[in-house]
């Protein structure tokens, strides 16, 4: 009767233990198979990041935490800046139905990024119907100046699909204003501690800017400044527009507007 | 085996394979196993050499623990996307032993962090170069140096990264088929013949020994092969470079204008200046190598040659799915060794540059 009892007791304590074993064994696994997704997660997400900002920033933010003291210091770089803006946005905004007007900004805006991403370019932020884009911000780019003016006439050539599309559906045509500068910055992090973003900060945004508000007045759709027509391939056609005097520059800015690029041979002279 | 790549967008080949017997009989000399890309490289001998020569694995490391080496290349492979690569890697692992369990673990260790201070600084460094380019990662030397490693094993780690490079592009742009190598530890009589392959392979993975650096003077590289002197790496790569510059395919001042392309987007100040010799000897003057170099394009140049700086251009960002379509483009406008020539050339400049701009102390 003895034996039973004390059998019985190891045998309900070995199944209790045994079970506790097994409970906490399974919590492991699945503790660890959580950790490892977050891992993952993690990971995925640098590596996503790393588009959107240098890798030595993303990399900074991961282990410090994004902390202003440490986490986000700033470069001095040399980058181009490109700042596109729709022209007659307010006018069409009261033409269309909001619903409508957001598929054909969509429509816009897709067109647009891909040219600049297709040419090593990055959008840095979208301000209203405005799209600033920088080249050679987040990677070193030596040819930066000829991908923007690229990127800029693909951008010509997608508005130009995009109104083909846009009249069969009986809306309203588009058209933008480019203007492209080029010059020494800081790029880094910034905003405030709830929300941040990479940006370049520098003189070549703000005349990007006041050049895109010029191609209003010179009846054009790309211009760049002297800085960036220096540092252009030949193969560029560009006119030379009358000095203008803008907001916040003591001098009149000389641009150029551009016509083309003038193609080259297609057939290889190989072997 | 399930990979972390299988969701990466990968062209159908652009290259046709062709077996070689002396090429695999060399490649079983070196290796014990000749890879299963080997017979698409073998219209162009100097690129399929290379990538048997120039592998870590056998006979090239003096100073680094191979198994850091291999987790070097497994990281590098995966950040550049490369399919083959990463499974190949994981494929030499499975077959010295490792279970898939057991490699899946690593892997997961690597995302974690959970590592070595040692192994966790040299993976840090494999990272920032191919995420934020070489300029990057030399940056980073220091951190390496502070995790103990020596000045012998910095200069293998940087090899192992930029040799991975150069591996991952050979591979990556002519899309070379992938599934093979993933399925292969899947595969019944692949178990069955494990122990004999990682026999075979262990014949032949062995340390490096001292090598003096023999031959004539030569201009590309100089001083990148010259900061290998005394490792085997060295003579790997003067022959590689030698071999790639004699090839017939592509005429020599096209392969340097490639090379240059590279340099000056790599910004590599030691290894440009070297090639921008080179081409003056070739009777390319300064303004015009300035201009092409400037602007991938100058009146001087031919139209292949314009082709074909624009497509080293595009292989310095590493997109899989933009490198083999500009690939694709370009295949319609060359002949096959031409066109694998190029593959060659591009992804072994963007190794060397890597180097050159990781290791060197730039003027």
């Amino acid at each position: 009767m003895t034996w039973t009892i004390v059998i019985g007791t190891v045998l309900a304590l070995a199944t209790i233990l045994g079970g506790a074993l097994y409970h906490q064994w399974r919590l492991n696994e699945r503790l660890r198979t959580q950790l490892d997704a977050a891992a993952v997660d993690l990971e995925n997400l640098q590596q996503a990041c790393s588009r959107l900002a240098p890798a030595g920033v993303v990399q900074r933010l991961v282990t410090d935490g994004g902390e202003p003291e440490t986490g986000t210091a700033a470069e001095h770089k040399v980058v181009t800046a490109m700042f596109v803006d729709l022209v007659g946005y307010t006018a069409m905004s009261e033409r269309l139905e909001p619903t409508v007007l957001v598929r054909v900004l969509n429509g816009y805006y897709e067109r647009m990024s891909d040219a600049i991403h297709e040419h090593r370019g990055q959008v840095g932020s979208f301000v209203g119907d405005g799209i600033v884009a920088y080249f050679g911000a987040l990677q070193p780019n030596p040819w930066q100046c000829d991908d923007a003016v690229r990127a800029a006439l693909a951008m010509r050539a997608a508005i130009r699909e995009y109104n083909a599309e846009l009249k069969r559906e009986g809306l309203p045509q588009i058209a933008v204003g480019i203007g492209i500068d080029r010059g020494p910055g800081v790029a880094g992090l910034v905003g405030s501690r709830e929300r941040r973003q990479y940006a370049f900060i520098g003189r070549a945004v703000n005349l990007a800017a006041r050049l895109q508000a010029l191609s209003r007045i010179h009846q054009v759709d790309i211009l760049v400044t002297e800085a960036v027509r220096v540092q252009l391939n030949m193969g560029f056609a560009l006119t030379p527009m009358p000095a203008t005097p803008v907001k916040g520059l003591a001098e009149a800015v000389i641009a150029y507007a551009v016509i083309r690029e003038r193609s080259v041979e297609r057939e290889p002279a190989v072997g | 085996m399930t990979s972390a790549l299988e969701h990466v967008g990968w062209e159908s080949c652009l290259i046709d394979p062709r077996p070689d017997r002396a090429l695999e009989s060399y490649a079983r000399r070196k290796m014990g196993i000749p890879f299963p890309s080997m017979r698409y490289f073998a219209p162009v001998p100097w690129l399929a050499r290379a990538l048997i020569d120039m592998h870590p694995e056998f006979g090239l490391l003096m100073h680094l623990d191979q198994s850091i080496a291999d987790l070097l290349t497994l990281v590098v492979s995966q950040e550049n996307s490369c399919r083959f690569c990463y499974a190949g890697v994981r494929l030499m692992l499975w077959a010295q032993g490792m279970s898939k369990a057991r490699i899946e673990r690593v892997e997961q260790d690597l995302a974690r962090g959970d590592l070595a201070p040692r192994t966790a600084a040299a993976i840090a460094f494999a990272r920032r170069q191919s995420r934020g380019g070489p300029a990057t990662a030399r940056g980073a030397r220091e951190a390496l140096r502070r995790a103990g490693f020596s000045d012998g094993e910095i200069r293998e780690i940087a090899y192992v990264v930029g040799e991975t490079d150069f591996s991952n592009r050979a591979h990556t742009i002519p899309a070379i088929p992938s599934r093979t190598l993933e399925r292969m530890p899947d595969q019944i009589h692949m178990r069955l013949l494990r122990p004999l392959i990682n026999r075979l392979l262990e014949r032949h993975r062995f340390r490096g020994r001292a090598t003096p650096l023999e031959g004539a003077d030569f201009d590309p590289y100089a001083t990148l092969v010259n900061t290998y002197a005394g490792s085997p790496i060295a003579s790997a790569l003067r022959r590689t470079i030698v071999e790639m510059l004699a090839s017939p395919h592509l005429t020599r001042r096209c392969k340097l204008l490639m090379l240059a392309v590279v340099a000056r987007g790599l910004d590599c100040r030691v290894c440009a200046p070297e090639i921008g010799e080179a081409l003056q000897r070739e009777g390319l003057n300064e303004p015009a190598l300035t201009q092409a170099l400037a602007h991938v394009d100058d009146p001087e140049l031919d139209a292949g040659e314009r082709l074909l700086l624009r497509f080293a251009r595009e292989t310095i960002w590493y997109e899989p799915g933009q490198l083999q379509r500009s690939a694709r483009a370009l295949r319609d406008r060359l002949s096959g060794p031409q066109f694998l020539e190029a593959i060659g050339v591009a992804s072994l400049a963007n190794g060397l540059c890597r180097i050159g701009a990781m290791m060197l102390d730039h003027p």
